[in-house]
């Protein structure tokens, strides 16, 4: 429970990066904190320092430039709806900002801490106490997947909800570490392993999200889960429709990372369908089975092209 | 630490803080505004809402040091110059507050949200938009219905000219029938009504406990050494000082405070930590040692039937070499006849999960020994059940033993046992010298449990072609987890509330319930018949299909009448069966709806029957039910002591109405001290739905001797008819008015010579039921009666099942405050749809896998259909003023309401709950032939 020793509100980017620098012992970034401190109760979370970015200004802008949309890092979830060009531009992505956890928590939850939102699984979000009377995971430092009974990795789910559909956007995180920034494509950060579900050094900040506009584009966002409001995804999906007839379907929930399927609108769908049921590594980790979760990416997917006019 | 300055409410603070701690914690602890609450600790109820700089956040996952600078505004801060807020006038005027644990919470989110609102788009779209903005708060006593309702007429009314509102004046003098708030409302609001967990006293030792980690084990030995080392320990308990066995039954003494030689269930105590602060306690129960020896575990109803060999038995107990805790049978009439005389029979089985209370408020305790003996404050529907337990358990006499109740965020059946911990902070108060206090987290209070059984059942009904009910035979097995709680009572319930609402003469059951280690399973919302009321009225609606006819028509034929008996011998008096059903039909257009509605709508019905009150007192003895005290004293003031305990169900508002009614005078007069085992009379507490029967006939009895009182000393003095005394309207006055005396013109003449007068009214049941073997179980002074209809939508790509709309009717007898019935009635339902739809308690080699609100499911407002709540009106003969229990009895219906409306809807039956989207496609599919 009393886990970091310190906590540090930084006031600008790069003393936020200092102080990660400095810092003897491990630390994490805080940005709503509406996933770390919940972790942070549950023992999962023992980073000796929170370094805080919510006091920073310059991670909290929405500006439109040329073909793209820039949004800081720390633009929370109940804002982006906000903003025109956001509005306008990507229904989606509010839709999916909106479909995150509960109204309140979206006036704290950014979307930079959401595209990082540390993947998930029964066994795993639960108490220190809990955990050791379960026999720890992999995810916590045991040796055995509680979920499969594998041996070998994690598959703790990926469960972003906006990260799902900014991936079938093609939107870029914009990533400034101490000597570089450098912008790439979000889907690039996702490992697929469930302990370390992102490949960004622990001392580099998402600045931005930056999402090109193309006009005609259109995104269609889903998410199975039990109750209507805060609750985590079982399975989301995303599927956008270019202009020149590509198709990005993005599956999220379903997997330690996000699963990406390339198509053309005039590919056979119900082949795509059955591509996309078939890729997935899922597991039994969620309140719905994992067949049930692999039978709804269908049908999420065939109401989706529906939605687009392709079926 | 750190140091932090903010503004609380206006108030600049300069403190010194910890990296870790939440701005809840500050507020409560550091501040003393306790009127910010704690339900999870982890996002996932919006209990703790406040306003920083304007925005709501969840304050029990701020770090405090974010709050540098910052303006921060709680609940207590709303009202100004002494005026409730406008929308907290609101939450009160709708009856949108019902155990008000939720309410601040709920009340600061509703103050961010309003603004937001977009009023241009009609009623709907506004409802909508609420539900949706308060959708991260739940409420577990309301059903939303009245919160929703109070935030959407606030932001119409803040909308239009504020001289244009016409506000009811409440009439001063009827007191009966008149829908009103609880008197305790506004305290609630305004965040200053304390509850077990905001009551701090000087001096006071913070417990926190080492829980088992196996569910089955042996112990053999716990090493505390390194733990009383650290600094700020004071001291730690473990088992073997705690060894007097307690339990809710007297036949159920099987639980010690602690884990004594053996742990039954992953998750009990095994060590307790007094320390000086919550911190230092967790810390020192992480350096406790504790070697067990794990053996066999009993996990499933299917394990603990068996003989189990040279195994251990979770509790050495019954005659059989096997986990059976309880096994009880009844035969009415001739089984074998009733299936001969039937033309269709139909056998089926079904399977139901466990069940968490969900109550908002986790349990808390606080106690101290001093010069009169214990005190303890604590979350207990029951003072006077633990009030006997402690004794027993600190081997003391009754008379050194005092429970008070604060104000209770919600029970519903989950805090009518004595706890381990209740006796553990006892405990530790005695040997420390000094107040000791606990609060469980969510976590504990999902292990501590005592919710509805996990239940298997096989069920027989034989039903005549024209559509006269035959037979019914039950076969049932509970899973009561590691202890007995209320299980035999839960046993018998299974069965014997079989027994209406329908004419039955052939039926029985057999019902057992076994021991397994997992937490232990007690009493919950609608004890007992709530999964067999399921099976039965799914089993009906599967008969008139089979016969066609409607399910509706098919239960009015076989309604039991009012005034008969049971093939049981319960005495039925008043019966609002048939009513409830025809106002649902009515309400819901069934006739011309059913059958004809879109694809994948359906509608479904069901009944529904309950006891008002156990007839019989959980320990026995010839103390009355319940025995209310009254006072008046030269002030004109009346004060009610009485034992029940308001759990939010709006008990004490219900005495003072009664009391208010018989002497004719406002509730302004009335002030109600209750549950306070010291300064107040005994009641039995709040379970089996008995308190306005009981207490409420208790009150109303002491009340007519007050009157009488009155009625004496005036007639003595001007020699005047007593019956011409009329008591209304604060006055005592013949019809001619020659006599018209104020109340406290009255009261000076009882007074003389004589000072405060104190009355005594008592309620006892009659005696009741048959001379047989458990005959005593399920025996009420008077049953209640209901039906839902439901609207249910599925999807039939996903089979997800979305309920529209509840019609729901109840008869209460008399509706003594119709806004608090409703409430209880909307209460029911939502808890229904929860059990229907998302919740369940889900295990993995015994421990519990989702015990914290995110997952495990109550409904939210968007998951909450439209329901409408409809009284019906029976007036029972022995009620007070005709009145019985709407708490519980409810919730019957509801749930195969909703399956049923599947059925009707998709052609599937569902046998097992929590509805499963995944079984409902598999059987959609089934049937297509896919
Ligand atoms: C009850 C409840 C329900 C929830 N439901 C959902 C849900 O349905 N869907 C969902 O996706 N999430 C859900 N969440 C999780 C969480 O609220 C969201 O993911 C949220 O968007 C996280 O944002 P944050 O700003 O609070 O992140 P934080 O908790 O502050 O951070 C999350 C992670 O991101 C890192 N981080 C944050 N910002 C940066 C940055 N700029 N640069 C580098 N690293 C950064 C942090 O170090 C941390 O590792 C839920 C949480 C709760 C408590
Ligand atoms: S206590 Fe903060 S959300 Fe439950
Ligand atoms: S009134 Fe909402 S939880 Fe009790």
């Amino acid at each position: 429970m009393i886990a970091e020793q310190s906590y540090i509100k930084a006031k600008t980017i790069e003393q936020a990066i200092k102080e990660a620098y400095l810092t003897q012992g491990s630390f994490r970034f805080l940005a709503g904190g509406t996933d770390v401190i919940v972790n942070k109760f549950q023992g999962n979370e023992t980073s000796q320092l929170l370094i805080d970015l919510t006091g920073i200004d310059a991670l909290k802008h929405v500006v439109v430039i040329e073909s793209q949309i820039e949004i800081g890092s720390l633009v929370k979830l109940d804002d982006l709806k906000k903003h025109k060009s956001i509005a306008d531009n990507f229904p989606a992505l509010v839709d999916a900002a909106h479909a995150v956890a509960s109204p309140v928590i979206r006036k704290t939850a950014t979307i930079g801490g959401n595209i990082l939102c540390d993947n998930r699984c029964i066994y795993y979000n639960q108490t220190e106490w809990w955990r050791k009377a379960a026999g720890y995971c992999f995810k916590c430092n045991g040796d055995i997947c509680i979920a499969t009974g594998g041996k070998n990795n994690c598959l703790a789910k990926f469960v972003s909800d906006t990260a799902t559909v900014l991936i079938s956007m093609n939107a870029c995180i914009e990533v400034v570490d101490n000597d570089k920034t450098s912008v790439i494509p979000i889907e690039t950060i996702y490992t697929g392993d469930g302990i370390h579900p992102n490949n960004l050094d622990r001392t580099s900040l998402i600045t931005a999200i930056i999402i090109p506009i193309n006009k005609g584009d259109k995104t269609i966002f889903k998410k199975l889960r039990q109750r209507e409001s805060i609750d985590f995804g079982s399975l989301m999906t995303a599927v956008t429709l270019r202009n020149n007839g590509s198709l990005k379907i993005v599956l999220g929930a379903v997997d330690a990372k996000p699963i990406i399927i390339e198509a053309k609108a005039n590919d056979k769908l119900d082949e795509v369908i059955a591509e996309a049921v078939k890729k997935p590594k899922t597991i039994n980790n969620d309140i719905f089975s994992r067949k049930y979760r692999k039978e709804m990416i269908g049908v999420y997917l065939k109401r989706s092209f529906q939605e687009l006019g392709l079926m | 630490m750190k140091q932090i300055s903010f503004k609380v409410n206006g108030r600049q603070y300069d403190l010194l803080v910890n990296s870790h701690e939440m701005l809840s914690t500050v507020l409560r602890e550091r501040i003393g505004l306790t009127g910010t609450k704690i339900g999870c600790e982890q996002g996932s109820c919006g209990a703790c809402t406040v306003l920083v700089n304007n925005e709501a956040v969840l304050s029990c996952i701020t770090p405090a040091l974010r709050c540098e600078n910052a303006d921060i505004i709680t609940i207590e801060a709303l009202a100004k110059d002494g005026e409730l807020h406008r929308l907290q006038k609101k939450f009160v005027e709708k009856g949108a507050i019902q155990c008000g644990f939720c309410t601040p919470g709920m009340v600061m989110t509703a103050i961010s949200l309003t603004p937001t609102l977009d009023l241009n788009n009609g009623k709907e779209s506004l409802i909508h938009q609420i539900k949706e903005g308060i959708s991260g708060n739940l409420c577990r006593c309301t059903g939303y219905k009245k919160v929703i309702d109070a935030v959407a007429e606030y932001v119409l009314e803040t909308n239009t000219d504020p001289d244009s509102i016409i506000i009811n004046p409440s009439d001063e003098t009827k007191s009966v029938g008149v829908s009103r708030p609880y008197i305790e409302a506004e305290k609630k609001v305004r965040g200053a009504a304390d509850y077990a967990n905001d009551i701090v006293m000087k001096n006071t030792l913070h417990c926190k406990f080492l829980r088992s980690i196996y569910p089955h084990a042996k112990i053999e030995s716990i090493d505390t050494t390194e733990a009383l080392k650290l600094e700020g320990v004071h001291y730690i308990a473990t088992g073997k000082e705690l060894p007097i066995t307690f339990g809710i039954l007297t036949v159920s003494q099987d639980e010690t405070a602690m884990a004594v030689d053996k742990v039954r269930y992953v998750g009990e105590i095994v060590a307790a930590v007094a320390a000086d602060t919550e911190d230092i306690a967790s810390e020192a129960c992480k350096l406790i040692k504790v070697n067990y020896i794990p053996i066999k575990e009993y996990l499933s109803i299917d394990d603990s039937i068996n003989d189990i060999g040279d195994n251990e038995r979770i509790h050495n107990q019954g005659k059989f070499n096997n986990n059976v805790h309880k096994k009880a049978e009844l035969r009415f009439g001739d089984q074998q006849q009733g299936l001969q005389e039937a033309d269709i029979t139909t056998k089926m089985s079904f399977e139901f999960l466990g069940i968490n209370h969900g109550f908002t408020e986790p349990h808390a305790a606080t106690a101290y020994w001093d010069e009169n003996g214990l005190t303890i404050t604590t979350a207990t529907q029951v003072p006077h059940y633990l009030h006997r337990a402690l004794a027993k358990v600190m081997e003391v006499p009754l008379n050194r033993v005092r429970v008070i109740k604060p104000y209770l965020g919600g029970g519903f059946g989950g805090k009518s046992d004595p706890f381990p911990h209740e006796m553990i902070v006892s405990h530790i108060a005695r040997k420390t010298g000094r107040p000791v206090s606990v609060r469980l987290t969510r976590e504990e209070v999902f292990l501590t449990n005592h919710g509805r059984h996990p239940s298997k059942m096989t069920v027989e009904m034989g039903i005549t072609k024209e559509g006269v009910f035959k037979v019914l035979d039950a076969d049932i097995a509970i899973d009561g987890g590691a202890y007995g709680s209320f299980g035999v009572v839960t046993s018998y319930y299974n069965g014997v509330l079989l027994q209406a609402p329908y004419k039955l003469n052939n039926f029985g059951f057999r019902t057992y319930r076994v021991y397994t280690n997992k937490p232990q399973c007690g009493a919950m919302r609608g004890h007992g018949a709530v999964n067999s009321r399921f099976a039965v009225e799914s089993m009906i609606d599967d008969l008139a299909n089979t016969i066609n006819i409607d399910p509706c028509e098919l239960r009015l034929m076989n309604f039991l009448d009012s005034n008969t008996q049971t093939v049981g011998q319960y005495r039925i008096t008043s019966n609002g069966s048939r009513e409830a059903l025809l106002k649902v039909m009515e309400e819901s257009d069934w006739k011309n709806r059913i059958g004809k509605l879109k694809e994948g709508h359906g509608l479904g019905v069901a009944c529904g029957f309950f006891i008002s009150g156990s007839a019989l007192p959980i320990i026995w003895n010839e103390l009355p039910q319940s025995v209310v005290h009254l006072k008046l004293d030269f002030d004109g003031r009346v004060l009610i002591t009485s034992g029940s305990s308001d759990i939010g169900q709006g008990s004490d508002t219900m005495l003072a109405i009664i009391v208010a009614e018989v002497l004719g005078i406002g509730m302004d007069k009335i002030f109600v001290l209750a549950a306070d085992t010291l300064l107040t009379p005994v009641d039995f507490g709040s379970y089996s739905s008995r308190v306005t029967f009981m207490a409420g006939n208790a009150a109303k009895d002491a009340a007519l001797k007050l009157k009488q009182e009155i009625v004496d000393s005036i007639v003595k003095l001007k020699g005047i008819n007593a019956e011409e005394l009329n008591f209304t309207n604060n006055r005592i006055f013949t019809n001619d008015k020659q006599l018209d005396l104020s109340w406290i013109e009255a009261v000076d003449i009882l007074m003389v010579k004589r000072g405060a007068v104190s009355v005594s009214g008592k309620y006892i049941s009659p005696k009741l039921g048959g001379d047989f073997k458990g005959a005593g179980a399920g025996l009420s002074p008077s049953y209640t009666f209901g039906a839902c209809i439901v609207e249910v939508k599925v999807d039939t790509e996903t089979g997800q099942v979305k309920v529209i709309d509840v019609w729901g009717a109840h008869d209460c007898g008399k509706a003594l405050n119709p806004m608090a019935v409703e409430g209880q009635l909307e209460g029911s339902w939502h808890m229904g749809v929860g059990q229907a739809i998302s919740e369940q308690m889900k295990y993995y080699k015994g421990l519990l896998l989702n015990n914290n609100f995110l997952d495990y499911k109550i409904p939210t407002a968007l998951d909450t259909p439209d329901i409408h709540a409809h009284i019906i009106e029976t007036i029972d003969p022995e009620g007070p003023f005709g009145a019985k229990e709407a708490g519980e009895g409810a919730i019957h219906p509801v749930i195969p309401a909703i399956a049923n409306a599947v059925y009707n809807a998709v052609g599937v039956r569902i046998t097992k709950l929590p509805i499963s989207a995944e079984d409902v496609l598999t059987q959609i599919k089934e049937n297509k032939g896919i």
